[in-house]
């Protein structure tokens, strides 16, 4: 019963906000840089239009696709060798600070020069993706409670067996979670790289658009960009529950 | 000497924030367990019982005096995979069944699994049907049975039990008592105890130890008479209730005397 009031509130919600985005533009209330909602979605489904974001946003989530991955994968084995080697820790916590504060804005120029330009959205969302991977899942880590600590040492187990057994199943609600959270950050991160020249991509969308003076494709770039990221967010959020329910 | 247990002359101190000389949980304690003995060690709360356990169980070192089981180091012990614990919190890894559960002391020691042994185990304590079930879809007897059954499956030298029955309700506890005396005697594996309840203490073991409360020591030692296997009839019995009466004025007594004890 609360379940359905819940999603009826939050449908309603999002109707009234849809409708409000329809009226400001007809009314041309805020200027022409406010398109109204239809005028975006008739331009989105345009056939002729169609194969263009297709592709666009097939590069997009192929750089972040891989930029997900490998940020993800670096952090979560960092994570777990700063735990079996507690002396590599502080020196890996203030590294992945330092990478985590400088700018993807000024790291994008050094990855192109680095690697390539196909290549450089993948990285930036790489970047993103390891730092909230690594910390979910340092603290992740630190989650087993003092009894399953003890009753480990108590029965002998050596390092790498308490990491296996113990320590990773106890943080796979924490990296879930992290997870979740990364996706909308490594979709950034791949748009802004792609800012640095990429052949194709939301993000050369985007720029195009806003160059151009395109309002309405420029709104349907970031429409996209925004619902791709809430389908996969929400898929995430359905895997993160499914991990509290089994680790939690 | 060919105890299974021997504390000699163990003292525990603890660091204590902002007190430069801590806090003594135990002092000169002395005490050996006879292999295939199941003592019990009863005490108030604070008495550093459970320290005396966590020092066999290899989770603290002793601050003076030594810890010996079977002649070795607890360290040497837990390493070579020989001790069987179960506490009050039953530790159960909340991700596996009851089977995988009870396996995990094979995986943790790099054996292969014994399905004859889990199967074997869990028909003893009384689990036949839920292998696969988890933790959260059992009540607190039987996750402290599944306990129980993974401290057994190694058949390890020694079994530590810190209060498995503590959180359980009273009539739970005696049913898991009566169940713990089948099992034990099945086995009859040497066995270290620790309660808070004379009658637990007293219708399991063969030998009561009552501690005082902090530092802990110890007050008196009892050998219960009753022989075995013990019905559940004989907590019925005059003798028993004289014993029950005897250990609880010993522990009314102590009990006053470390209530001004401030708690860790």
């Amino acid at each position: 019963m609360n379940a359905l009031r819940t999603t009826a509130l939050g449908t309603l919600g999002i109707a009234l906000f849809l409708l409000a985005w329809e009226v400001v533009g007809r009314s041309g209330l805020l200027g022409i840089s406010w398109p109204a909602l239809s005028d975006v979605l008739a331009m989105l489904l345009d056939p002729a239009r169609l194969p263009m974001f297709r592709r666009a946003l097939g590069a997009t989530l192929e750089s972040t696709a891989w930029g997900y991955l490998w940020g993800a994968g670096v952090g979560l084995v960092l994570a777990a060798a700063t735990h079996l080697l507690p002396p590599l820790r502080p020196g890996a916590d203030r590294l992945a600070a330092v990478v985590n504060s400088v700018p993807s804005i000024a790291l994008g120029p050094i990855f192109l020069v680095l690697l390539s330009r196909e290549a450089t959205p993948a990285a930036v969302s790489s970047i993103h993706v390891f730092f909230i991977v690594f910390v979910s899942v340092s603290s992740g880590l630190q989650r087993a409670s003092m009894a399953h600590r003890d009753l480990f040492s108590a029965l002998g187990a050596g390092r790498t067996v308490r990491l296996a057994r113990l320590e990773l199943p106890a943080a796979l609600p924490a990296l879930a979670s992290g997870l979740r959270l990364a996706w909308p950050a490594a979709l950034i991160g791949a748009i802004i790289g792609e800012w640095f020249g990429a052949p194709r991509g939301i993000g050369i969308l985007i720029i195009n658009a806003m160059q151009n003076f395109q309002i309405v494709l420029l709104w349907c770039a970031v429409l996209l960009a925004v619902a791709s990221s809430l389908f996969f967010y929400g898929l995430l959020t359905l895997i993160e529950r499914a991990a509290y329910a089994r680790f939690g | 000497m060919d105890a299974a247990i021997a504390l000699e002359r163990v003292s525990k101190r603890f660091a204590l924030a902002g007190s430069a000389e801590g806090v003594l949980a135990l002092t000169d304690l002395t005490l050996s367990i006879a292999a295939g003995e199941f003592v019990a060690i009863l005490g108030p709360s604070g008495c550093g019982k459970s320290t005396l356990l966590r020092l066999v169980a290899s989770l603290e070192a002793p601050t003076e005096g030594q810890v010996r089981v079977n002649g070795d180091m607890p360290g040497l012990v837990s390493a070579r995979h020989a001790l069987g614990v179960a506490f009050q919190d039953h530790a159960l890894l909340p991700w596996l069944s009851v089977r995988d559960n009870i396996a995990l002391p094979f995986r943790i020691a790099g054996r292969g699994v014994d399905d004859a042994a889990i199967a074997r185990l869990i028909d003893l304590v009384g689990l036949k049907g839920f292998e696969a079930a988890r933790p959260k879809q059992l009540s607190g007897g039987m996750r402290q049975r599944v306990s129980i059954a993974r401290a057994l499956v190694l058949e390890p030298e020694v079994l530590l039990l810190d209060e498995p029955f503590g959180a359980l309700d009273a009539v739970t506890r005696r049913q898991m008592n009566v169940e713990l005396q089948r099992i034990w005697s099945a086995r009859r594996i040497t066995t270290l105890l620790i309660t808070h309840s004379v009658d637990e203490a007293l219708f399991l073991a063969d030998r009561v130890v009552v501690m005082s409360g902090r530092p802990g020591r110890i007050l008196r030692e009892v050998t219960v008479p009753f022989a075995r296997p013990r019905d559940p009839t004989v907590m019925r019995t005059e003798d028993f209730h004289r014993l029950v009466d005897d250990l609880t004025a010993a522990l009314d007594s102590n009990a006053s005397a470390s209530a001004e004890a401030p708690h860790r």
